[in-house]
């Protein structure tokens, strides 16, 4: 009759008070657990206070830990009546009867043992309780942490334990005196996890995950959170594409596994998978940690999904208990990083007189002219700037047992280093967890975000005819205004200057292109417990993102009669996710948990487009697209794109010795044909806690020691909607002088096809040394990715240049080193946290071994391809030309790689590889008192950059564009046969060649941060939780050979898979100056 | 659940379509859109490659490298690779129209008629571009549109493919187009004249452009000024009695045309979008030394300081200064105008008749007095006379008169090769020898990679 109440024992409550006496944390459990405690008078002392921090533990071991030590016992009468009795020693009283705890009557009292408990610095700890261990006896230390207690025999254990520090047992033998010395819990273990439909402790992972804190998170403003995982977690390459606010970043867990496809991983924010490569509806501070999936035991569960690892984003919630308020708010100084050291205005008109000469040119400047220009005008001075980044958020969060809210606004707002390019991102984010009765219990998450962005161009460009281009290659003899307040139109100023560069000052201030977006997020979850070992959850969500661009060109702009576009797009993600999950310990050892599940998930695109040319008025700017002398064509688009999936998982372990998971999903995709359409993607893994094993138990040296192995299989949704279907698209041709509708095929061929599909084997070790001070995690992985959804070119004869099938196998394998450290505990504190992860990547099979080529760059000086795929070689190689040396007349000659005389196509080659050897952070925290000071560093080696950029500024000679000193002290002359630039002369020809290879290695301290806790303790402050001031560097300081502004580029962007490491005009990186407060109340 | 699955796109289906005479017209017009790109790596740039390999003018930045003849580079490969591409897309389209008109479930005989012989003229029009810069080439028709790999066809077959789709499309297009910019069957005609004078069957050249000029369809512009030129080219003419065959372009965005931006300078103002100067001439050009004052044509040639010196000028053929940006110009690519009808007829006749004929010689005349400003069909002080000239110096002078009537147009290079006199008159105007391998272009990176049934080695083009 009893089975009710001792289920009631294991329920899991939360609880968390302060100086409380000990009836109110009584009242309090009763409340949370719905249990009535009757007991006599005088069985709890009344003026006793306690602090107690619990989190989801079970009522019967929060009542051994609250009423053992005070020598109270309990007995469960009825389902929710629990008695308390005063314990007489001898006579305890029964045990319920499945009680895996079992108590005799009559334990024979061999001995008294006393001592002391110390914490690390030595100070007695009171309050610890001191338990024998398999019975409810036991006691709690005095105030100076002293304790006495009778044990049975000598074979009698004393376990030690209190909040905040790591439990211990001691075998008491024939001491009688036993001190001790607890130490600070570091948790890490015992911290739980967020995986795929679920959670789980950090110690019974199977699977390989990183797990990325708050703290971490929002150590530095960024305007996209991906930014700030950069240099984190092992296995995880983040690049920022470029340097504008907002700008996107490009991941990559374990490598590239695709070509046609985005290698862009899965994000999931709150359980909701998000479509699109950056997650942008979150502001950093919403974030409690990130996890990241990276083997198939992981992220198999996600099925076609799963190929590019997955990133859960869990965001903050309410706990029961006091309300907290949190304030932050921070303030950022910008600056360009570098400035590349360009010729002044006297070198550059020498050295174009010099290019004159070269070509048989009369010279552009009289050496008197040349005297005049001093200096001259310094361009990067004046498109950069010194920009702000502000940051505010208030969170505020708290609630009851029943009712737990976190709610939160919060404002991002980066100027960008160069005028009318900005980002500003407000939000509002709720959370709320509502247990509605004893079964149910419902949550929601929901985040509104208003986005705002203007930009300016911020990459590509050919002689100066992007803003970025502009800004390096303007003639610095020339200023922007011409004496008449007009704008300065440089190819009339000097007829020798290309008519391409446009004065920076034409996009700085004739040129916008402002984007407003809205983006929604939200999910809502009914949760039942039928019994509590069962959970159905049945859940649905949006996520809806409407962007608007509008972008206008003045009739100031040079040869502009006025243009305005106006863009929109709409896209919602419509969610249903329906699981059970089940939670079982069978005789203590067998613990199973499964979950199962059902989801269907819709996407739908939309867009419409409009746009005008010449406007007799800059005034209504984009808002009267009717008013245009020349309307342009209206354009609009449906994509929607269906996903029906069934999953399933199963973790069991032994003993919590022996862990095994299991996993499938399967997965229907409308974008694929008939008969294709369904992907099955399984995963199993097992793991063995060999630190739990008898012979290990008690190594003081090893705290932990777990060795896992997973396989499994995922997919990767290379394609878009109706990539299958024979689609006609319409176009637009002129008879006569109107418009006339075209219809035709595209250029690519329709094919038939089916899912991508990567299998992974991981291998993995955690260990834990020193009581896990020391936490090592080490993965190696083999990613094989077959039917790789593959552009098969075509002869361009056929109309259609190419086809998309399954043919192709890419390998990325890699090995990854995690090393958690609490280096010092005492009262300074060191924490370093590392992280370095090497992958390889090659490509084992293309259609009919036939390369492909990519990163086609279409500038003036060169129009040919940058990269190639071929078999046998890692993914995006550099393919161009090597050098020999310059002829007799300072032109740049190539190596005839094939010595058939000429050089053609076919001697290219491998000229640079764009994938690093490896990735690295270092984390390193050091707190003294109220005092902490962290650095971050993160580097990449060996990886190359093809530095597009350099092409136009270094040898496009005769066109009037400023380089950098370096070409005018380093060029070719009958004299200087050797040197780094060919002759200065509009014939100097140039090649895709190893030229403009370079080593993109860098190691950067991201960010440098000093901050004071005021000690409100000392001060008597009550109204104020927490109160930190800080101060932190970003980008500081960069460690790189790279020549142009930055490293950390990827013109191409994240979603090219083929054609990474490319810096073309790029915006650069800026450095930042940051001071901010961070208080709770 | 499997019926979640189905995708059902706002779109239009290949296996659905081509059923009615509208739905036909409109992937009739889609073999315009490539010929029309004003994409700068397609075919916007294949009249300017063309014009870099002239005796009148001069390329500058990345053309100038083609002033040598010495064939093409790195950057002029890909150029003329867009250009591969665009004719073979153009065919493919057409390809389609051929193979599924005759399906339609919905279209009369007739339309399904017109409609092929439209897609005919325009298959023939690439396939005799493809095989004067390229030489012999893959055949693509309706039979092997699917097949992947093609090899290469000698000259002769696709000059029997150009002439079979020719007779086809002068029975089957109208005698009277319904706008301008669609082939009639005069225009059939005209383009077939092109392709025996091409294949030095000038009999049947002279007749088949006699038969337009008896049609009485065509006539030249009357002009008075140099200015006057933009009646016949200017962005906003819609058409003109001297139109056969033009390409059509509008000022829209992607509409437009190119080729004016790559020849005109920003701070000229004649070009809304500013301009590349790409190509330019020379007083020093011994064509522009020698060339009549007096001609008209002569003066949309005018001094420009583009940084190489006081002596470089510039043509203002093709302007257009309220031209929407650098693609954005309305002017229209003229192909076929009656000029090149009565140029043709003049240099078949007399090559026919081994000497001038008194109509060969008033066909020249015509195009020679309007270029003065005069009446076209009258007599004039200034007319050629037939005892003047045999038959290779009246093919000399037509030569000179086509290189003054058809500067930009896209033609001159093709004529010098055709008539064999490239090499000598470019190294009269020029001083340069054209090197052999200058005379055709590669085939296409892009094709020769993935051909199986080309050899990239041994069927390239020499010299690449």
């Amino acid at each position: 009759e009893n089975t009710f109440g001792q289920e009631r024992l294991q329920e899991k409550i939360t609880l968390n008070l302060k100086n409380a006496d000990i009836k109110a944390v009584l009242k309090s459990i009763e409340r949370k657990a719905n249990v009535v405690f009757s007991y006599q008078k005088g069985v709890i002392a009344t003026d006793e206070k306690l602090t107690i921090d619990i989190k989801d533990e079970t009522l019967e071991s929060v009542l051994q830990r609250i009423l053992t030590p005070r020598q109270i016992s309990y007995q469960v009468i009825k389902a929710n009546k629990i008695v308390l009795v005063r314990r007489v020693l001898g006579n305890e009283p029964e045990a319920s009867e499945p009680k895996p705890v079992p108590t005799t009557l009559d334990i024979q009292l061999a001995q008294t043992v006393m001592g002391t408990v110390t914490d690390e610095n030595g100070a007695g700890l009171p309050g610890v309780s001191v338990i024998v261990k398999g019975t409810q006896k036991g006691t709690t230390t005095d105030a100076s942490g002293k304790y006495k207690i009778d044990v049975p025999d000598e074979k009698a254990i004393l376990v030690f334990s209190y909040v905040g520090y790591l439990s211990q047992e001691l075998v008491v033998g024939n001491q009688s005196q036993i001190n001790i010395s607890l130490k600070t819990d570091i948790k890490a273990l015992n911290e739980v996890v967020v995986v795929g439909y679920g959670t789980v402790k950090k110690s019974d992972l199977t699977g390989s995950v990183a797990q990325v804190k708050s703290k971490e998170l929002n150590a530095f403003p960024t305007a996209n959170v991906l930014q700030s995982l950069s240099g984190r977690a092992a296995g995880v390459q983040v690049t920022q594409n470029n340097g504008s606010p907002g700008g996107g970043v490009s991941v990559r867990i374990r490598g590239t596994n695709s070509i046609q496809g985005s290698n862009e991983p899965l994000y999931v924010v709150d359980g909701f998978p998000t479509s699109g490569s950056n997650p942008t509806v979150l502001n950093n501070v919403d974030i409690e940690s990130i996890e990241i999936l990276k083997d198939a035991s992981a992220t198999a569960i996600y099925g076609s999904r799963g190929a590019n690892g997955v990133v859960l984003i869990t965001t903050k919630r309410g706990k029961a208990g006091e309300t907290n308020v949190d304030f932050e708010t921070s303030y950022s100084s910008q600056t360009l990083r570098r400035k590349l050291d360009l010729m002044n205005a006297r070198e550059y008109a020498t050295f174009y007189n010099k290019q004159a000469a070269n070509d048989g040119i009369r010279p552009y400047f009289t050496q008197t002219q040349i005297d005049s220009f001093g200096e001259g005008f310094d361009w990067q001075d004046f498109v950069f700037q010194k920009a702000p980044m502000k940051t505010m958020s208030l969170n505020i969060s708290g609630g009851n047992e029943k009712t737990q809210f976190s709610v939160s606004g919060s404002a991002f707002g980066q100027e960008g280093i160069i005028r009318e390019s900005n980002y500003n991102r407000y939000s509002l984010r709720t959370n709320i967890n509502h247990i509605i009765s004893k079964k149910f219990t419902f949550n929601l998450a929901s985040t509104l975000t208003r986005i705002m962005t203007q930009a300016q161009n911020s990459q590509g460009g050919n002689r100066g005819g992007s803003l970025i281009s502009a800004a390096v290659s303007s003639p610095p003899i020339l200023s922007p205004y011409n004496d008449d307040g007009t704008y300065r139109i440089f190819g009339t100023a000097y007829s020798f200057i290309s008519a391409l560069l446009v004065n920076p000052i034409n996009p700085l201030n004739e040129q916008s292109n402002q984007t407003k977006g809205n983006r929604i997020l939200t999910n809502a979850a009914f949760i039942y417990n039928p019994i509590p070992e069962l959970t159905i959850k049945v859940s649905g969500g949006i996520e809806n993102m409407d962007d608007r661009t509008d972008s206008y060109t003045t009739n100031n702009f040079i040869n502009s009669q006025g243009s305005a576009g106006i863009s929109t797009s709409q896209f919602t993600s419509f969610l249903s996710e329906n699981t059970v999950s089940y939670l079982k310990t069978l005789q203590q050892k067998h613990n199973i948990s499964a979950v199962v599940g059902f989801t269907y998930q819709d996407f739908l695109s939309t867009s419409l487009g409009g746009n005008g040319v010449g406007f007799l008025s800059n005034t209504s700017q984009t808002y009267d697209l009717g008013a245009a002398n020349t309307p342009g064509i209206p354009s609009s688009s449906y994509s929607q794109s269906k996903l029906l999936s069934y999953l399933g998982r199963l973790n069991y372990s032994y003993d919590s010795k022996y862990l095994a998971t299991m996993s499938f999903r399967v997965d229907g995709s409308s974008k694929y044909s008939e008969g294709n359409k369904w992907g099955y993607f399984p995963s199993a893994a097992v793991a063995w806690r060999i630190s739990n094993e008898e012979f290990l138990k008690n190594n003081t040296f090893i705290s932990d020691l777990k060795l896992r192995a997973s396989w499994g299989l995922t997919g990767s949704q290379a394609i878009g909607p109706y990539a299958t279907l024979n689609q006609l698209f319409s176009g637009k041709t002129v008879f006569d002088d109107a418009l006339f509708t075209t219809y035709a095929p595209g250029t690519v061929l329709p094919g038939n096809l089916k899912w991508e599909t990567t299998e992974q084997k991981d291998i993995g070790l955690d260990v834990g040394i020193l009581n896990n001070r020391f936490l090592i995690t080490a993965d190696y992985y083999i990613k094989n990715t077959r039917d790789l959804l593959n552009t098969v070119q075509l002869p361009s004869s056929l109309g259609f240049t190419s086809t998309i099938q399954n043919i192709g196998e890419i390998q990325n394998k890699g090995f990854e080193l995690g090393l958690n450290a609490n280096v010092l505990t005492g009262a300074l504190k060191w924490h370093i946290n590392t992280n370095i992860s090497f992958n390889r990547n090659k490509i084992l099979k293309l259609y009919g071994g036939q390369d492909i080529l990519g990163g086609f760059v279409d500038i003036s000086a060169i129009t040919d391809n940058r990269n190639i795929l071929r078999e046998g070689q890692p993914l995006g190689r550099f393919w161009g030309y090597i050098e020999d040396g310059y002829d007799d007349k300072g032109k740049i000659r190539y190596k005839d790689i094939n010595g058939d005389g000429s050089i053609t196509v076919l001697d290219k080659t491998y000229i640079g590889n764009p994938n690093p050897n490896f990735i690295y952070g270092i984390t390193s925290n050091w707190s003294f008192r109220n005092i902490e000071l962290s650095i971050f560093l993160q580097g990449t080696q060996g990886n190359d950059i093809f530095n597009t950029s350099s092409i136009n500024n270094t040898v496009d000679f005769g066109y009037g564009l400023n380089m950098p000193r370096e070409v005018y002290f380093n060029h070719w002359t009958p004299a200087t046969p050797n040197a780094k630039y060919p002759i200065v002369s509009n014939t100097t020809r140039t090649n895709v060649s190893n030229r403009f290879v370079e080593d993109g290695s860098y190691l950067r301290l991201k960010n440098i941060q000093i901050a004071y806790n005021l000690p409100l303790q000392n001060w008597g402050v009550k109204w104020m939780r927490s109160a930190q001031l800080y101060a932190s560097a970003q980008n500081f300081l960069t460690l790189t050979k790279y020549s142009w502004w930055d490293p950390e580029v990827n013109s191409n962007g994240g979603a090219n898979s083929t054609a990474q490491g490319f810096d073309h005009n790029s915006y650069p990186t800026s450095k930042a100056m940051t001071a901010g407060v961070r208080v709770g109340f | 659940c499997e019926s979640i699955l189905k995708e059902e796109p706002k779109s239009l289906a290949t296996e659905t379509f081509y059923n009615t005479a509208a739905e036909v017209e409109a992937a009739v017009n889609a073999i315009y859109t490539p010929l029309r790109s004003s994409n700068t790596s397609g075919m916007g740039v294949y009249i300017a490659v063309l014009e870099a390999h002239i005796d009148y003018a001069y390329g500058r930045g990345s053309y100038a490298v083609l002033n040598n003849f010495q064939g093409l580079d790195n950057v002029n490969i890909s150029r003329t690779a867009g250009a591969w591409e665009g004719f073979y897309l153009s065919i493919r389209n057409a390809n389609l129209v051929i193979k599924n008109a005759p399906n339609g479930k919905s279209i009369s005989k007739a339309n399904i008629d017109k409609y092929i012989a439209e897609a005919k003229f325009l298959r023939a029009f690439n396939y005799f571009h493809l095989v004067r810069n390229w030489g012999g080439i893959p055949i693509r028709t309706e039979a092997n549109m699917t097949e992947i790999n093609a090899k290469r066809n000698s000259v002769a077959e696709v000059y029997n493919l150009i002439l079979a789709d020719l007779k086809v499309a002068e029975a089957g297009l109208p005698d009277q187009i319904s706008q301008s910019g669609r082939p009639s069957k005069w225009a059939a005609k005209t383009l077939l004249a092109d392709v025996y004078l091409e294949l030095k069957r000038y009999a049947e050249a002279r007749d088949k452009a006699e038969e337009v000029m008896l049609s009485k369809k065509f006539s030249l512009v009357a002009v008075q000024t140099s200015e006057d030129f933009q009646k016949i080219f200017g962005p906003t003419v819609v058409t003109t009695s001297e139109e056969v065959f033009y390409l059509k372009y509008s000022r829209q965005s992607g509409q437009g045309n190119l080729w004016p931006w790559l020849t005109n300078h920003p701070s000229t103002r004649l070009h809304g979008g500013g301009g590349v100067y790409g190509h330019h001439s020379d007083v020093t050009n011994p064509v522009y030394k020698n060339w009549d004052d007096k001609d008209l044509r002569k003066g949309l040639w005018y001094a420009w300081n583009i940084g190489l010196g006081a002596t470089s000028i510039l043509s203002k053929k093709f302007i257009d200064p309220d031209a929407i940006g650098g693609s954005g110009a309305g002017n229209d690519a003229p192909w076929y105008r009656y000029a090149d009808v009565l140029l043709i007829y003049a240099e078949a006749a007399s090559q026919a008749a081994n000497g001038p004929t008194t109509a060969a010689l008033e066909a020249l005349n015509q195009v020679h007095r309007r270029a003065y400003g005069l009446a076209p069909t009258s007599p004039s002080a200034i007319d050629f006379k037939l005892t003047d000239y045999n038959t290779p110096s009246f093919l000399d002078l037509i030569i000179k008169e086509r290189g003054y009537e058809f500067q930009y147009e896209g033609k001159r290079w093709l004529e010098l090769k055709r008539t064999g006199k490239a090499k000598q008159i470019i190294l009269a105007s020029k001083s340069k020898t054209i090197a052999d391998k200058a005379y055709l272009w590669p085939i296409a990176v892009s094709e020769l990679g993935y051909n199986t049934a080309i050899d990239a080695v041994k069927d390239q083009n020499p010299g690449y």
